[in-house]
Parts: structure tokens; C-alpha cells; sequence
């Protein structure tokens, strides 16, 4: 059990961070991937998220922008509907969620496994997807070049069995969607707009909720 | 997410721990001029027809931490259902069941996986949102005027509704004149709680304070796929 929940908390946080990863590639081969993603230092995107349900024949719907600056740091705010915001720089994690009238921070002992976490998203910031321990990736050629992440091992497969990553067909290295399913009934789409890239970004937005 | 994981723990523990060590008598219940009005008044927080509910959940852990999550709960009333998702703030589905007759575990990461979670979680999901079955055995006013119906009585298991005249409303569980669980309902617009918050009176005592994100009746069956 302790074994299933370690591997459920960096799967949870593999997913939480992927998102957070989102970085702009396009590619025919994951050289050019990886080439593409070596320009990026910076993101600003605003996303919309669906969270499909088996019980539920309506998505529920939420908004909110995330940061990236590089090598690690990362803003992935809620706007809607539930205000909350997670932060990740120089390896140190906090999500903060919008009480009654002020942001509370979520506490608890969640160092460990997030450090182990920034070693995958350092992979990721150099557009490294097969270097995962937790993912074999494909890269699917054609119109909408899609990135496909499939678990290594069937006890991750009950918990994600797959991650869509469909890049942008007309603007050369950005992310159009990220796909999640859980499974075929549960699944999540994000879609990213009005995203900048390289832009200065503050660095206050990796420190504050607020 | 190991914070997730050890306030669901917390939870599990407390709510598995099936040792009544909380007393509390049950309150004092007087006649009321109109019977009609008060059967009607502890309908008041339970709704009719499906209706659909999205709830941050945060959760107290000794100590003073805390940990926040998403519950999103489809309730059927005419068929006694309830369906319930438990998601991380960024969406991530941690546990999804339904009860229709029976319970029916979609999905349950652990430690949402553990013995009698998903049956007490359900079981108090029901107690929130579906009025007790039956007709009251009691019913008539408190001191301080609240309508109150007593559902129960005869295996020592009581449900107390409770419905104040500003609209706010309790639910109380009893064992043998034991507390077992409270649920406060306040800043209640048409109907609909903005907060409830839920006590456990047991080994552990817990709690778990649900404010509404949104509330939207559905179809009979419409959300189900």
C-alpha cells in the first residue's frame, strides 16, 4: 500500500506538472522537439480545462493562466471557478487555495516527492519526453503533430492510461491541447490560448499567490 | 499531493474508527401548533428533483494543517441516488462511486481505496442531501424555536432534522444517544447551502467544511452516460 501511494503521489504530481510543462514544441522527430524546446525561457498562456466524468454528462469547466519561467519555475493559477494557484521554484512546491477572503496555503510534508518530481521536469524542459521513468512517449507525424504518452507500467495504467499531446499544425512550436484520460469515461482537455513566449516575466509571480 | 494523500488518511481513519466515545443527549423536542408546516419546514434542505452540486472540500487536520479538494455530487432524489467524484483542485480523479440500491465503486486511488471509504463517504453524501426515509417519528419545535422532525428510534439509530427560522439547518446522527455526526448548513440561498460543514464525533474527531461552487438542477438520468 505505502509502495501504491508513493507511486500514486508522483503520478498525481507527474500529471500536475506535465500540465505545468506544457511547452511550446512542434516536431517531426524528437531532435526537432527537443532543438524547439531549447529556444523557450519563458510562457505566459491563458487555458480553459473539461473535466469529463462517467457520471456526468457535462464537462465541468474551469480557467486559468499559467507561467513558466526557465530552468524550473512554474505559476499554474485557477481564476475559475475555485481561485487557487500552485508554484514551483528552485525546487520548492506550495499550492494555495482562495479561502473565505484570502489565499490558504495547503500544507504538509510534500518536499521529498516533489524533488524527486523536478527531476522528470528538467527532462521535460529539454523537450526529453522519452526519458521519462513513468512514460513511453510516440510521437505521431501528420497534420496535427500529437505527442502520446502511455505508462510503463500497468499499476500507472489504472490510475492514467494515456496522455494526448496535440501541438499546434500552424504555429511552429507550441502546444494546441493536452488530453489526460484516466480512462475512457474520465478524462481532462486543456486548451491553451493567447500564449507568449520569451516574454519578462516577474518574478514575484513564482513567489506569491497574491 | 503526499499532504492529499495523508489528510485522506486522516480522514479514513477517523471515519472507519467505528468506537462511539462522544456523548450528547438528544435535545428536547415540543409540540407545535401546526404539524403540516413543520413536516413541510424539514423538507426545506432537501431537494425534489436531480439536481447537481460542485463543492470545494477543505479538510482540518490536527495541528492546524489543512488540504483543499473538489467534490462534484449528482443527486437523483426520486430514485434514492446519489453519485459523488472527489477530484484534486487541478482535476485529477481521486474517487467516483454511485449508490442506487447499492454502492458502486468506479474508481478509488489510494488511499480513497480503503475498507469502509467509500461506504461511509457515500453514506454521509446520502445523509446531506437526501431526506431520511420514512416519516418521522417525532417532530415539534426546540427552545429556540427551530423545527425539528426525529426520524428513528427503534435499532437506536436517530436522524434530527433540524431547520432554524432564518432557513440555516442541521442534520444530527445519534447511536444510542451518541453523536455521531453533525451537518451545519449556512448562508443558505434558495435553498441551497453556500457552506456545510461536516463533524465527526468519534474516536477521532473530524471535520470537513464544503463551500459551494455551484448548484444546477439536470434532467432525470441526463448527466448519467
Amino acid at each position: 500500500m505505502k509502495a501504491t501511494n508513493r507511486k500514486c503521489t508522483y503520478l498525481l504530481l507527474f500529471v500536475t506538472l506535465l500540465i505545468c510543462f506544457a511547452r511550446p514544441v512542434w516536431a517531426d522527430s524528437w531532435a526537432e522537439l527537443q532543438q524547439e524546446s531549447a529556444k523557450i525561457k519563458s510562457i505566459a498562456a491563458h487555458f480553459s480545462q473539461q473535466k469529463y466524468l462517467h457520471i456526468l454528462a457535462k464537462p465541468l469547466l474551469s480557467n486559468g493562466r499559467f507561467y513558466f519561467q526557465a530552468p524550473d519555475s512554474v505559476r499554474w493559477e485557477y481564476t475559475s471557478p475555485l481561485k487557487s494557484v500552485l508554484l514551483m521554484r528552485k525546487g520548492n512546491i506550495k499550492r494555495y487555495t482562495m479561502g473565505a477572503d484570502a489565499f490558504a496555503l495547503d500544507s504538509g510534508g510534500t518536499i521529498e516527492s516533489m524533488r524527486l518530481v523536478l527531476q522528470e521536469i528538467s527532462r521535460w524542459s529539454k523537450g526529453e519526453f522519452t526519458k521519462s521513468e513513468y512514460f513511453s512517449a510516440t510521437l505521431k507525424e501528420g497534420k496535427e503533430p500529437q505527442i502520446i504518452l502511455t505508462p510503463k507500467e500497468k499499476e500507472l495504467a489504472t490510475m492514467i492510461s494515456r496522455i494526448v499531446i496535440t501541438l499546434a499544425p500552424e504555429k511552429k512550436g507550441f502546444i494546441q491541447s493536452l488530453k489526460i484520460f484516466e480512462n475512457e469515461h474520465n478524462y481532462t482537455i486543456f486548451e491553451f490560448t493567447k500564449v507568449q513566449t520569451n516574454a519578462n516575466i516577474s518574478e514575484r509571480l513564482f513567489l506569491e499567490a497574491e | 499531493m503526499k499532504a492529499l494523500l495523508l489528510l485522506g488518511r486522516w480522514v479514513i481513519l477517523s471515519v472507519s474508527i467505528l468506537q462511539v466515545i462522544s456523548c450528547s443527549s438528544l435535545p428536547i423536542i415540543n409540540p407545535a401548533q401546526q404539524d403540516a408546516a413543520i413536516n413541510h419546514k424539514c423538507g426545506q434542505p432537501f431537494f425534489a428533483s436531480p439536481y447537481r452540486f460542485v463543492h470545494k472540500i477543505e479538510v482540518a487536520l490536527p495541528g492546524g494543517k489543512t488540504g483543499a479538494l473538489l467534490g462534484i455530487t449528482r443527486v437523483e432524489p426520486l430514485a434514492r441516488s446519489v453519485s459523488s467524484a472527489i477530484t484534486t483542485v487541478e482535476g485529477f480523479l481521486l474517487f467516483e462511486a454511485r449508490y442506487d440500491k447499492a454502492l458502486h465503486v468506479y474508481r478509488a486511488l489510494p488511499p480513497f481505496n480503503a475498507e469502509h471509504f467509500a461506504e461511509q463517504t457515500m453514506a454521509d453524501i446520502r445523509l446531506i442531501f437526501l431526506s431520511p426515509e420514512g416519516q418521522p417519528s417525532e417532530f415539534g419545535v426546540l427552545k429556540d424555536g427551530a423545527a425539528i422532525c426525529r426520524y428513528g428510534g427503534d435499532d437506536g439509530k436517530i436522524i434530527d432534522v433540524i431547520v432554524r427560522q432564518d432557513n440555516t439547518w442541521e442534520i444530527r446522527t445519534y447511536y444510542r444517544h451518541s453523536l455521531l455526526r453533525k451537518i451545519s448548513a449556512s448562508s443558505v440561498r434558495d435553498r441551497v447551502p453556500g457552506i456545510l460543514a461536516l463533524t465527526g464525533f468519534e474516536a477521532v474527531r473530524y471535520s470537513l467544511r464544503f463551500t459551494l461552487i455551484s448548484a444546477e438542477p439536470v434532467e432525470e438520468g441526463q448527466d448519467i452516460q
